[in-house]
């Protein structure tokens, strides 16, 4: 069974290279559904492979599958092999799990659209190149798909390309990833420079055996880490992120909140055993940059009133908590958290997507409120997911968290605190954005002109098939956390699974306090989470307390302004700069040297007078000239 | 007393001074038959000319085949070479005299006489005469004899288009420098004699070669070598003895200008090269430094003051002198006496001005088909860059021989341009002088920017003219040289199979 | 790479790969003109026979076999040692076969407008020339084609081209004209200065290779003569600038050939005669050339960024790219030069149909200017889907052809040029910034009217690009059959360095210590 792994992947590449072709003939909305089939089939497959891989001994659940020979060249053997081990089994099911609910949901969202059946070949390339991701065996196999996903991520943000804005974000998350992308590729160099192969298995191996200078082992890993920053949005490239919710909500739900943006956290977790094996300042980095991230969207979410835009800094949030985890030397947690974030956060974006699609395209929130009744299904999914993000128990994001903050608080308590801040802030906006969208007074009858509607303008539920996946969604957010229960060693069923892929880089937190006080660490969280929650009610709900909104959180601490002016100013600048001294110096030079024989000839030509005379002086002085060379030559000997 | 007696007639190979007798005769009796008679029909005079100017030409050729066994040797008590290296210049005369002739005749012809005057043809003859000496004299004074004949002929030549002011002032401009520039030849051979007690090219070398025989002054020597250099410079165009040839070239009729590019070049180039390789190979550490400066001068101004000109004949007439400056890198490369490769510098030379002279009377043939054409038109610049302005829409095939040929002088490979300079270059690297043949590559693209200038406007610029009327002799002409271009350009083993016996002259 | 041995045939392939071309311009230019419309019916013919001709070279191709193949040498100018001496290997093949493929589909897929006849004879006088150049293995030959090549360019840009035309035409023609007056004297003192070694003067560029002997200082120099010329040819920095004006001023085809395989002549050079000739001189002058190189990849890139013109905007790219080549050439890895041909083609392929698609655009707005061009993907959505998938591959995005090029130069490199490569990484960065700019600005938004009526891809334009994107995709995804040809001969070129040189290439991994 494993052995037609590659069929995964393969599948919705078939749907889409399909879709290229025969989309237009095809029409809405059969192109739909086979897309959904496609994804939804390679599900099955990877649920079957799952299977098999259970059925194995632990340490025989790696598979190699080589499909051929992709770049041979001399010492260099790149094969496009698949590698089907827990971690990228784990990944792929929810990839093409969540991948294939949102398909279907956007058979509704998506209805109408003139590039309908475009729309779903895109989707299709990138659960493809998603998958080439995560069961790549090498390093170049998953640099594939890294960059598929980044070209299906900048076709589908600028997926309505007329609007100037979708365009320029399109472009922007591309670029901002491809710098990224320099620390992956340089981090391949590295890796053959020294271990002489790109396959993770002979990498990882090296590094634990050492026989890597540890420098080299730091350089990969560094590497590496900056293009999962640039992938997974961290500081200081996450910038590009919330400028992606240009594109359609689902793109938003399946790209920029469940999979694409988790790449970086599962890279990291690859190469987990280069990561242990480098010097410690390396994790550590992993580890506050994590942090900081977390922290900084967080503070960032409390102020915004795009209802996606909120959604799209606390994905950020999220991605710092996993690589705050990482770097702690927690990845079976990040993974944890990686999973039911990928439920709740898919659950939360297809929820506000649908609320959008029912308010015809309103994303403002502040033009939102008391749309529980006029979409309940929508609203009851939503708030699961809210409880979810927010961190109550038993919904699956408590548990995540919390194992998240019990390694961190293990590792390194300022980060701890750091985190814990971060849970409070989450429980807040998220909780904000719940009050502002569905309870309160309903603030969207007098905008209802703008969205030409006709007649009365009411919000409606969205169709079933939109509401499908909400629930499947919802259902997972509320049991996800199952799949790893802090209670006893045989609930980690998670830890056990990725066992075989962690241990060497798992770190151990037996015996220390945090361990042995976990329930209290729980607590702790449980009230962090509620107190949040408490606080936006008062604001928000309540009125007891004053809405704290600065604009400086509002324009995201005024980060890419700065960015933009930077580029903008000096950096066109100094590529004009460029430009004109190839115009001016280099061309010029060349334009100038013909201007100087051109004007050496002018001058000489003058000496044609046209007058015997002078040429006869010419003559002369020429003689005499050779006359004194000659004689002089003649007095020397 | 009587001296008669021990007077001692030199034994003469009347055979070997065939060709010369034979342009002399013709030279006479085209003048004397021709003023006794009444005036022939048009093309007769040129019949006759081209006429004798081939049987020289192909009595030369025998000699020159004969010459594949026999040793060279030389005439009349040693005055004259009868070598390979002097007969294929004889040859290149005669056919130069052959095209010149009948493009003359065409010329004349055009504003519809239907006779034309006999004194250029006879005068072709004559100078064919005078370079014929040139090309061959083993001595001092016979040479400076051909110089005479030759540039005498060349003065009035040049001032023969009675219409045209400008002609008569080119022929007298030339006339005067040209005086002048002899004057210094004849005073440098004055001190070569003086100081060697010779005159004789093989009796200089042998006094030079040992040091014992006379007490050296070599000031006074090297003064003679100076000033016979200024006379050859003067009548090669070398830079800065050149300013009479844009003026005269401009001037002189299209033909004329032709004439003096091939002819004049062929016979003044080969003369500089016999007397110093013969005569003064002992003092080549001394003129080679000189012959280097001279190259490099007449490269670069050449070049750069050709690409300022707006005006064909001017442009071409600077070309030829950047021509020259290849021609004295192979000299230069003669010049390196001990070096096994010298002998390839004296070869290459002449095989340049050879091709070189193929490629002149073509490429004047076309200006003057062009120029005749346009003077028709009206009285503008007949051989200004306009007047070349969309030929290449009304007369493909024209435009393209020309092109072929300016290619040529650019040295596009495939064509007889590149063999020519190629030979020129390998003959001053294998001599280790990489400056100069660098320095003559680079002169050379910044000439090809004047050729290009040519093609843009016959090509790339909107027809003005109508079509141009191609006689059959510019026709013939036009592809007599352009198929000697490619087929030399593309196979030219035959003239390098040559170029390797034509340095076995006599010393 | 070693002794020209190997097969040697009866019938001429490799000659006939220059003579057909000829032949054919040759009937157009005379029979063309009675009857007129014979004439593009017998100039595609001749280049689709040639173009077969080199197919049938690369299926007969021998990939065990490192030395050079179909072998034809005969005496031309024995006089000074010259020989038509044709071969061609894993390094010439593909090169061979683009000529051989894109000859035909410009004349297919673009009319010129105006004098159809000499146009295409230039064409084919063109591709007569570029093949010789590729396979001929005599230093006077290839001189010849290298030269020659510049006439029918120049009379195309010159005679075809757009309002600047003469000026271009002019510069490209003086500009690479002064490159070749120092390979000219540096191929003739080559000879000249290895006739003890090799015994007799030769232009034979194996003889020379194996035999020729030449002591340190010459070599240097030498090499030096060789590298400006093809420096000029790549275009290298800071020699550049005449490329942007023939590109921009150059009619499709021109540009299409120019950058497809003209400027191939220029690294072809460096690496065949360079490298090949000077093992001791490249290894010396290679910080420079890296240098220069990296400059190139990054100064390309941005003065590409900020191009108004997209034909100006594609020349700089191709600076950009080539600079990787030429980067890949002189680490002397098996990798880096294995890649470096490899995306000797790729850029071909590539920058070829990104040429044609601006040409396109052109023939419909009649204007290159990106400012005067806004939403095309709204009004030409299959248009602007080959587009991107062209500007992918120029960008280098896996499982296109640009990729696995690049990755090759940059992963080979590392060893040898460490931190040139790491610079020249970012020069990944900046072509998705100046290609994605350019085609937001070009595609996107919404449409005006001044381009609403822009029309989509014909059926022959539609059929010419698939061709491009089959390429593309193909080698993007299993390049193995082109890189198992080129890297036989890559490795003997290296072996050859090594044998000749104290260069060891560095092993990796384990081995690497």
């Amino acid at each position: 069974m494993t052995d037609l792994v590659w069929l995964v992947p393969f599948l919705p590449l078939v749907g889409g290279l399909t879709l290229m072709v025969f989309g237009a003939r095809i029409g809405e909305p059969r192109t739909g559904w086979l897309a959904t089939l496609m994804s939804a089939s390679s599900f099955v497959l990877t649920v079957l492979v799952y299977f098999d891989l259970l059925g194995m001994p632990a340490e025989e659940r790696s598979h190699v599958v080589s499909l051929f020979s992709w770049i041979p060249v001399g010492s260099l053997q790149i094969d496009f092999a698949l590698l089907a081990d827990p971690l990228s089994i784990t990944m792929a099911l929810f990839v093409t799990g969540i991948g294939s609910l949102i398909h279907l949901y956007s058979i509704g969202y998506m209805h109408g659209d003139p590039k309908f059946s475009k729309f779903f070949l895109y989707l299709n390339l990138f659960v493809f190149s998603m998958l080439a991701l995560v069961l790549g065996e090498n390093l170049v196999v998953t640099f594939l798909g890294w960059e598929g996903v980044g070209a299906c991520s900048y076709f589908l943000i600028s997926f309505w390309h007329t609007r100037e804005s979708a365009a320029v974000a399109g472009k922007k998350a591309f670029v901002t990833n491809r710098i990224g992308d320099w620390g992956v590729m340089t981090a391949m160099f590295v890796a053959f420079s020294v271990v002489g192969s790109v396959s993770y298995k002979a990498i990882n191996e090296a590094a634990q055996e050492g026989t890597i200078s540890r420098s080299a082992v730091s350089a990969i890993a560094i590497l590496l880490f900056v293009g999962a920053c640039g992938k997974s949005a961290q500081l200081p490239l996450y910038f590009w992120l919330p400028d992606a919710m240009e594109g359609p909500t689902p793109v938003s739900a399946l790209i920029h909140a469940a999979t694409m943006v988790t790449a970086g956290v599962f890279l990291m977790t690859r190469v987990g055993p280069v990561l242990a094996e480098s010097y410690g300042w390396v994790p550590d980095t992993v580890a506050v940059v994590g942090a900081a991230t977390a922290l900084f969207a967080a503070t960032i979410a409390v102020a915004q009133h795009d209802i996606k835009r909120v959604l799209a800094y606390s994905t950020v949030s999220q991605l710092g908590f996993m690589f705050l985890a990482v770097g702690s030397g927690a990845y079976v947690a990040a993974m944890f958290h990686m999973v039911t974030h990928s439920f709740f956060k898919a659950l939360l974006f297809l929820g506000s997507g649908s609320v959008i699609h029912g308010l015809h395209h309103e994303q403002d929130m502040r033009k939102m409120g008391a749309l529980r009744a006029a979409m309940p299904v929508t609203a009851l999914t939503f708030i699961i997911g809210w409880l979810a993000i927010a961190g109550v128990p038993p919904f699956a994001g408590f548990w995540s968290k919390d194992e998240i903050l019990l390694y961190v608080y293990a590792d390194n308590r300022l980060l701890y605190a750091i985190g814990m801040v971060t849970a409070l802030l989450t429980a807040y906006y998220m909780t904000r954005q719940v009050i502002l969208v569905f309870f309160g007074e309903a603030r969207w009858h007098d905008a209802s002109g703008e969205h030409g509607a006709h007649g009365d303008f009411r919000p409606h539920e969205s169709p079933k098939v939109m509401l499908v996946p909400l629930v499947v969604l919802s259902v997972l957010s509320v049991v996800g956390g199952g799949m790893q229960l802090p209670f006893s060693k045989d609930l980690h069923f998670l830890g056990h699974w990725l066992e075989p892929v962690v241990e060497e880089a798992e770190r151990s937190i037996k015996g220390t306090w945090a361990d042995e006080n976990k329930y209290v660490l729980l607590g702790v969280a449980v009230v962090v989470a509620l107190a949040g929650i408490a606080l936006s009610v008062a604001a928000y709900a309540k009125r007891r307390l004053p809405a704290v909104e600065p604009t400086v959180l509002e324009n995201a601490w005024f980060y890419d302004a700065t960015v933009a002016r930077l580029v903008g100013g000096p950096g066109a600048a100094s590529f004009r700069g460029v430009t004109t001294f190839d115009a001016r110096v280099v061309d010029g030079a060349v334009n100038g040297a013909g201007a100087v024989a051109r004007g050496l000839g002018g001058v000489v030509r003058r000496s044609q007078t046209g007058f015997v005379r002078a040429y006869a002086v010419f003559i002369a002085l020429g003689a005499v000239v050779l006359l004194a060379w000659f004689v002089w030559r003649g007095w020397l000997a | 007393m009587d001296l008669t007696g021990d007077f001692i007639a030199p034994s003469t190979d009347w055979y070997a001074l065939a060709p010369y007798i034979v342009l002399l005769a013709g030279a006479l009796v085209l003048l004397l038959v021709g003023s006794l008679t009444p005036r022939w029909p048009r093309g007769w005079y040129a019949m006759l000319t081209a006429l004798t100017a081939g049987t020289a030409g192909v009595v030369a050729s025998l000699q020159f085949a004969a010459l594949a066994d026999e040793a060279p040797r030389s005439l009349m008590k040693g005055v004259l070479a009868h070598d390979r290296f002097g007969l294929l210049a004889v040859i290149a005369i005669c056919v130069a005299v052959i095209i010149t002739s009948m493009m003359a005749s065409d010329a004349a012809g055009l504003d519809g006489a239907q006779t034309d005057s006999l004194e250029p043809f006879s005068l072709l003859l004559v100078a064919a005469l005078g370079a014929a000496i040139m090309v061959t004299a083993h001595d001092l004074v016979v040479s400076f004899l051909g110089i005479e004949i030759l540039s005498i002929s060349l003065y009035v030549l040049a001032a023969s288009d009675r219409r045209r002011v400008a002609s008569h002032e080119a022929g007298l401009k030339y006339f005067v420098l040209g005086g002048f520039s002899s004057a210094f030849l004849l005073y440098g051979i004055a001190l070569v004699y003086g100081t060697t007690g010779q005159t004789n090219l093989g009796g200089i070398a042998v006094v030079l070669a040992d040091e014992v025989t006379l007490p050296r002054n070599d000031a006074m020597l090297l003064a003679g070598v100076a000033l016979l250099l200024v006379g050859f410079a003067f009548k090669v165009s070398l830079v800065p003895f050149h300013s009479w040839t844009p003026d005269v070239y401009h001037g002189a009729p299209t033909y004329v200008t032709g004439f003096m590019a091939s002819l004049g070049k062929v016979a003044a180039i080969v003369a500089l090269v016999r007397l110093f390789v013969i005569a003064f190979p002992a003092r080549a550490d001394d003129w080679r430094p000189a012959v280097f400066i001279l190259a490099v001068l007449t490269l670069v101004v050449g070049s750069v003051l050709a690409i300022v000109q707006t005006d064909v004949k001017r442009m071409l007439a600077y070309s030829s002198i950047s021509h020259a400056g290849f021609m004295l890198v192979g000299l230069e490369a003669a010049g390196h006496i001990g070096s096994s490769s010298a002998s390839s510098g004296t070869s290459s030379t002449l095989i340049y001005v050879v091709l070189y002279a193929v490629l002149a009377l073509g490429s004047f043939a076309a200006v003057s088909v062009v120029s005749q054409a346009a003077s028709v038109v009206g009285p503008t610049n007949a051989t200004s860059l306009d007047a070349f302005k969309g030929v290449a829409k009304t007369n493909p095939v024209f435009a393209l021989g020309f092109t072929v040929l300016l290619l040529a002088q650019a040295g596009v490979p495939l064509t007889s341009g590149f063999v020519a300079k190629f030979g020129v270059i390998r003959a001053a690297v294998s001599t280790e002088s990489y400056v100069l043949a660098v320095l003559a590559m680079v002169s050379a693209v910044i000439a090809a920017y004047l050729y290009l200038r040519i093609m843009v406007s016959m090509w790339l610029s909107e027809s003005s003219s109508a079509r141009i009327p191609l006689r059959p002799v510019a026709r013939l002409t036009m592809f007599v040289t352009v198929a000697i271009t490619l087929v030399l350009g593309v196979l030219p083993t035959f003239v390098l199979r040559l170029s390797d016996t034509l340095i076995f002259f006599i010393r | 790479m070693l002794a020209a041995s190997s097969s040697t045939i009866a019938f001429p392939v490799l000659t006939s790969l220059v003579a057909v071309p000829l032949v054919g311009a040759a009937l157009v230019i005379f029979f063309g003109r009675a009857r007129q419309e014979w004439t593009k019916l017998t100039a595609l013919l001749t280049s689709v026979t040639t173009g077969a001709i080199s197919l049938w070279v690369l299926q007969a191709f021998d990939s065990s076999d490192a030395g050079f193949q179909f072998v034809s040498q005969h005496e031309w100018i024995t006089a000074w040692g010259i020989s038509w001496h044709l071969g061609i290997d894993g390094i010439s093949l593909f090169l061979v076969v683009l000529t051989g493929v894109l000859f035909p589909l410009v004349i297919a897929g673009v009319d010129p407008h105006h004098d159809e006849r000499p146009y295409l004879a230039w064409l084919l006088v063109l591709e007569a020339g570029v093949m010789g150049s590729f396979i001929s293995l005599d230093l006077f030959l290839f001189f010849v084609f290298f030269e020659i090549v510049l006439v029918p360019m120049y009379f195309l840009i010159g005679g075809w081209g757009y309002d600047q035309r003469v000026y271009a035409a002019t510069k490209f023609f003086l500009f690479t004209m002064t490159g070749s007056a120092f390979l000219l004297v540096g191929i003739v003192a080559t000879a000249l200065l290895s006739r003890e070694s090799v015994g007799s003067v030769t232009f034979d560029v194996v003889a020379l290779a194996e035999n020729g002997a030449l002591n340190v200082t010459q070599g240097r120099w030498l090499f030096v003569a060789f590298a400006i010329a093809f420096a000029v040819k790549v275009p290298l920095f800071p020699v550049h600038t005449w490329l942007p004006d023939a590109h921009t001023q150059a009619p499709t085809a021109g540009s299409v050939i120019l950058a497809g395989v003209l400027l191939k002549m220029g690294t072809y050079g460096l690496l065949r005669f360079g490298v090949y000739l000077f093992p001791e001189a490249s290894v010396w002058a290679r910080p420079a050339l890296y240098t220069l190189a990296v400059i190139g990849i990054i100064y390309g890139a941005i003065a590409a960024t900020m191009q108004t013109d997209l034909k100006r905007l594609v020349a700089y790219s191709s600076v950009a790219h080539l600079g990787f080549i030429v980067l890949g050439t002189f680490a002397l890895t098996d990798q880096a030069v294995t890649g470096g041909v490899m995306q000797m083609v790729n850029h071909g392929v590539s920058t070829s149909a990104l040429f044609l698609l601006v040409g396109m655009i052109y023939e419909r707005r009649h204007t290159r200017q990106i400012a005067e061009l806004r939403g095309l993907q709204q009004v030409a959505p299959v248009f602007a889907g080959f587009f991107m998938i062209v500007m992918l591959s120029s960008i280098g995005l896996p499982g296109l052809n640009g990729f696995v090029g690049e990755f090759l130069i940059l992963i080979g490199s590392f060893d040898t040029a460490r931190w040139w490569v790491i610079v020249a990484t970012t020069g990944v960065i900046l072509a998705a910034l100046y290609l994605l700019w350019a085609y937001q600005r070009v595609f996107h938004g919404e449409v005006d009217d001044a381009n609403r009526g822009f029309a989509d891809l014909r059926l022959r334009e539609g059929a010419l690009l698939l061709v491009f994107v089959a390429v593309i995709g193909f080698t993007g995804v299993y390049p193995k059959p082109m890189l198992s040809r080129i890297e036989p001969s890559v490795n003997a070129l290296i072996e050859h360095v090594e044998s000749r040189t104290d260069y060891q290439q560095p092993a990796q991994g384990e081995a690497g210590k």
